[in-house]
């Protein structure tokens, strides 16, 4: 993965109300740890950040320039605003080229199940993302999982994912990743009845 | 419909609607989800109005999750009746929503289908709502 360089200055000013000024001057506020040194408060360009985020992903490897010195970190933890979806703070950690470390995958199914949407059934993706363990360098944006092939009752684990040289994970091999289930079918008649019974349980119960 | 099997007290104070939601802002279960964008109270029927409109659209296949529960009880004093003699009785349930909290998620279908899907779920809604991909499912539509 490429590295992408990202200047950050030094924050004298801590706190919520300076953070808001911060994020207001158009920056976003954040904090450096890592390897036994103490954290020290930054902030980046927001727009440079959204832009390095977008093209390295959640596991993208930063030059960051602090100081006169470059640091090479990545983002451990990205805090987002609910509704704008800007980013509120970063933290990034400081890593060594040649260590292993720790970070979240995403799992993306690719391909279209034709057998499964033939028969009406849906594929659910139970594994969303893995923690997986790599040298930072070799931590992937993204693992992909062909379900093409996949039929209804067919239930990919993880012992079925092939994961990228270099990368490993501690999850169990018989972790169900996704599952192609069959239709489900309801009898309306029923189902409705059914409601019906256990709304009037239901408000008596919650009246007392 | 949707409301608690049993509670502690029957009548509660309405609250505040300041502020951004706390939990539920991500998309945890399915690939595509309905996210509120203003506060407000969603009541049980409204909710279930929502699930209908949706599931009917999908017809076959999808899962749907319900990501708020109305567990909220709303009181109302009978027609012309004088002010005063206590609150009123319960009458209906509703979830208490901020911006940012995904109210409905949607699995298994494609995101054509799902976003045709939730944009009339959103119809029943009382308060602005869009329609999000979870991050990691697709590029378009989600923000860096």
């Amino acid at each position: 993965m490429a590295e992408i360089r990202l200047a950050a200055e030094a924050r004298a000013e801590r706190g919520s109300a300076a953070s808001r000024r911060t994020r207001h001057s158009g920056r976003v506020p954040g904090v450096l740890y890592g390897h036994g040194s103490g954290p020290v408060a930054l902030s980046v360009d927001a727009r440079e950040l959204r832009a390095a985020l977008a093209a390295g992903g959640p596991n993208a490897l930063f030059d960051l320039a602090l100081g006169g010195d470059v640091h090479l970190a990545i983002a451990r933890e990205v805090q987002q605003h609910p509704v704008r979806r800007t980013v509120a703070h970063i933290d990034f950690q400081l890593v060594a080229r040649d260590e292993l470390v720790h970070g979240d995958v995403p799992v993306e199914l690719v391909g279209e199940p034709v057998e499964v949407n033939r028969g009406g059934g849906t594929v659910e993706h139970v594994v969303v993302s893995l923690s997986v363990r790599a040298k930072p360098a070799d931590l992937p944006a993204a693992i992909e999982l062909d379900i093409s092939g996949l039929q209804i009752g067919d239930t990919v684990r993880f012992g079925d994912v092939r994961l990228p040289r270099g990368v490993s994970c501690e999850l169990d091999p018989d972790t169900v990743i996704a599952v192609a289930a069959p239709p489900r079918v309801e009898a309306p008649e029923a189902a409705a009845s059914t409601e019906t019974a256990g709304e009037a349980a239901g408000g008596e119960s919650a009246e007392g | 419909m949707l409301m608690p099997r049993k509670v502690k007290h029957r009548k509660q104070h309405r609250g505040r609607l300041t502020g951004v939601a706390k939990g539920g802002q991500s998309v945890d279960f399915g690939d595509f989800a309905i996210q509120a964008l203003e506060p407000g109270w969603i009541t049980a029927r409204q909710i279930e109005a929502a699930r209908i409109a949706m599931t009917r659209h999908v017809r076959r296949g999808g899962k749907v999750w319900i990501r708020v529960f109305p567990d909220k009880p709303v009181t109302q004093k009978p027609a012309e009746t004088r002010m005063g003699s206590g609150k009123g009785n319960p009458e209906r349930w509703v979830a208490v929503v901020r911006p940012g909290r995904i109210l409905f998620e949607l699995g298994g279908v494609d995101e054509q289908l799902a976003r045709a899907a939730m944009e009339r779920a959103i119809q029943k809604l009382p308060i602005k709502a869009r329609f999000v991909v979870r991050q990691g499912v697709a590029a378009a539509g989600v923000e860096a």
